[in-house]
């Protein structure tokens, strides 16, 4: 309990950075950062909380499995994604066309399917993150 | 079902495998299971490449056009499928299928536990649909996509094997090959500076009447890909990273990253050259001098090297610097003849590298042994492993009734057409080279005292994908016909506006 201050801190601080995170990825379509830059924000959070909290503690809020999981199929739902409108005859990634609502400019719900398929790549991008994070730390041991 | 498929070929074609690649780490405990999916995802491939032939076929040549999202060509991103993308795409998958079958049930011994083994063929998947996407993509900031995904899969290949040499190798090709796709981006980023174009045939057009105002801009942005793509592909005086990683990469490995990956940036290559920058601004430039000058020194000296190394990998992997020269100095004739040979010998080479890495593998793997002198006797313990490797020889070696005979028979007549002697004799001299450091191998193998030791041929499916590989160097020399034609046709579209 020697880091008692910066652990409250941290307690209190990142899951502020977490849910910002989010934001970043969601916001994706409609301003500045993006799934790439939030789902760094993400993983951050993640490797934040394993240098303050310990290694162990850390790996057992995000067990190998998991993130082994959301890494491929993070990926995996982009490419679902791009195949939405091949049953209505439209070509591979496409949004409009597929059918699918591109919503009112400028809000959240705007971009049709890129705001889910940002969901898979910040997913993908924080896991990996946190994944090189983890096999750095194992190296060091 | 099937007409949504059909329609959608040329994309299905490159994602499929990378779909598949990303499925496959969570069932890594199930390696049956995993093994299954990455041979159905190679075996789809190439039957997706042998419609899309088909259908270019039918079509007389004209291509298979698919446009990405809806958005038509100058804003969106084309694939086309067309006579290059076709040939291409079937030495690819071709290739892949035997090369991934030699590792069914084969890999932990040289790549470890099941979770490493999963790994490779994750990454063998990736490479394979960007190699796939390299054939078909007609959109320039595509292909610096696709060349980072196979350089990027290739060094985790290179350093599948646990061992210092393979992490070492790896870091090597890793430092290069950031300097090569570095160089790849620039030259890429010229050209939309001077065009405004990503697509490559609306910057082609463009090119031809904006490079007047910027002869030199053009010629950097020339010289950036020829050196960026050559020191992917290891051409002649940018090879040092190739023979170390090629020859501590698991046998599988080597043989596709030598066989394909090598020549899927030469593809790229000829996509440059020919089809953005043109023929016509290729001569004006001299360019055609240097792409031949550098496939002469190329194919000397890394047959020199060849000769010169003792084990059997390193010889394999200097041979395939010596063969970038070949395919170069068909890039530099500036005819059908000369360019048909080179796609015809890219790949007869790749289905020969194959061949030849897959069984210098099981032969390393069998009796532990790496220099060639202590291979005595390999060829009557190991029959099939060492005939596949024989034939593999004479077709590299250029043998009428193998395959490498026709390629090297073209590109000698192309540099004949060009007027150009000093190829012809390097193609020739290559030739007597090559036998010089292949033919030791084979000598030793069958003609000396066999050692008392219980030296096997592989297992069933390392022993059917050799077969398999064999059996196309043979069909591919003694009947090449429509994959022949299929050349020519490339061939002749490349240099249409010329």
């Amino acid at each position: 309990m020697r880091d008692f201050i910066l652990k409250r801190a941290a307690s209190l601080i990142l899951p502020f950075i977490f849910v910002y995170g989010i934001y970043v990825i969601l916001h994706g379509a409609v301003s500045p950062g993006g799934s790439f830059a939030g789902g760094i924000i993400v993983g951050l959070s993640f490797i934040a909380f394993s240098t303050i909290y310990g290694i162990e503690e850390g790996q057992a809020k995000l067990p190998e499995k998991v993130l082994v999981w959301t890494e491929s199929y993070g990926t995996l739902w982009y490419g679902l994604m791009g195949m939405v409108g091949l049953g209505r005859g439209v070509p591979f990634l496409a949004n409009k066309l597929a059918g699918v609502d591109p919503g009112t400019p400028g809000t959240l719900s705007s971009g049709g399917l890129i705001p889910l398929i940002g969901l898979g790549v910040g997913i993908r991008v924080a896991s990996t993150f946190v994944t090189l994070f983890f096999t750095m730390m194992e190296e060091e041991r | 079902m099937t007409a949504l498929i059909r329609t959608n070929l040329p994309v299905l074609v490159v994602i499929a495998p990378l779909f598949v690649a990303f499925i496959l780490p969570p069932l890594a405990r199930r390696i049956r299971l995993v093994e299954a999916l990455a041979f159905l995802a190679t075996v789809f491939g190439f039957g997706a490449a042998g419609y899309l032939a088909a259908v270019v076929f039918a079509q007389k040549g004209s291509p298979f056009i698919y446009q990405l999202g809806g958005w038509p060509a100058p804003w969106g991103i084309e694939l086309v499928a067309g006579n290059l993308g076709v040939f291409f795409l079937l030495a690819v998958t071709g290739v892949s299928v035997p090369v991934l079958l030699f590792g069914r049930g084969n890999l932990t011994a040289e790549v470890g536990g099941a979770g490493r083994v999963t790994r490779f063929y994750v990454l063998y998947l990736l490479l394979v649909g960007a190699l796939a996407g390299m054939a078909v993509t007609n959109d320039l900031f595509n292909v610096y996509v696709l060349v980072e995904v196979v350089t990027l899969s290739c060094c985790g290949l290179v350093s599948a094997r646990r061992h210092p040499r393979a992490a070492e190798a790896a870091f090597t090709y890793l430092v290069l090959a950031t300097l090569g796709s570095a160089l790849v981006l620039g030259g890429i980023g010229l050209l939309y500076l001077l065009t405004g174009h990503l697509n490559m045939g609306f910057a082609a057009r463009e090119l031809g009447r904006a490079w007047p105002d910027y002869p030199h801009a053009v010629l950097m942005a020339v010289s950036f890909t020829i050196i960026g793509f050559g020191v992917k592909a290891a051409l002649f005086p940018l090879h040092v990273w190739l023979p170390d990683a090629h020859a501590t990469a698991p046998s599988p490995a080597s043989a596709i990253l030598s066989g394909l990956a090598v020549k899927g940036y030469l593809i790229c290559l000829l996509k440059f050259l020919y089809g953005v920058f043109g023929g016509v601004l290729l001569r004006e430039l001299a360019v055609h001098r240097i792409l031949t000058l550098l496939g002469v020194t190329g194919i000397i000296a890394g047959s020199i090297l060849a000769l010169a190394q003792e084990e059997l990998k390193r010889r394999l992997a200097y041979s395939t610097v010596a063969q970038v020269g070949y395919l170069v100095l068909g890039f530099g004739s500036l005819n059908v003849t000369g360019l048909v040979g080179a796609l015809f010998y890219l790949a007869s080479h790749a289905v020969i590298k194959a061949a030849l890495f897959l069984s210098a593998g099981a032969i390393q793997q069998a009796t532990g042994k790496r220099k060639i002198r202590e291979l005595a006797g390999v060829g009557r313990k190991m029959p099939v492993t060492m005939a596949a490797f024989t034939i593999g020889s004479c077709g590299l070696i250029g043998l009428p009734l193998f395959s490498g005979f026709i390629g090297k028979w073209y590109l000698l007549l192309g540099s004949w057409e060009a007027g150009m002697f000093l190829p012809v004799a390097a193609v020739l001299a290559g030739s007597v080279l090559c036998a010089a450091y292949l033919l030791p191998v084979i000598r030793a193998a069958y003609f000396a005292p066999a050692p008392e030791e219980d030296w096997q041929d592989p297992g069933r499916p390392q022993r059917l994908a050799l077969l398999m590989l064999a059996t196309v160097v043979l069909a591919l020399g003694v009947r090449p016909g429509p994959f022949l034609e299929l050349a020519r046709k490339a061939a002749a579209e490349l240099l249409a506006y010329y």
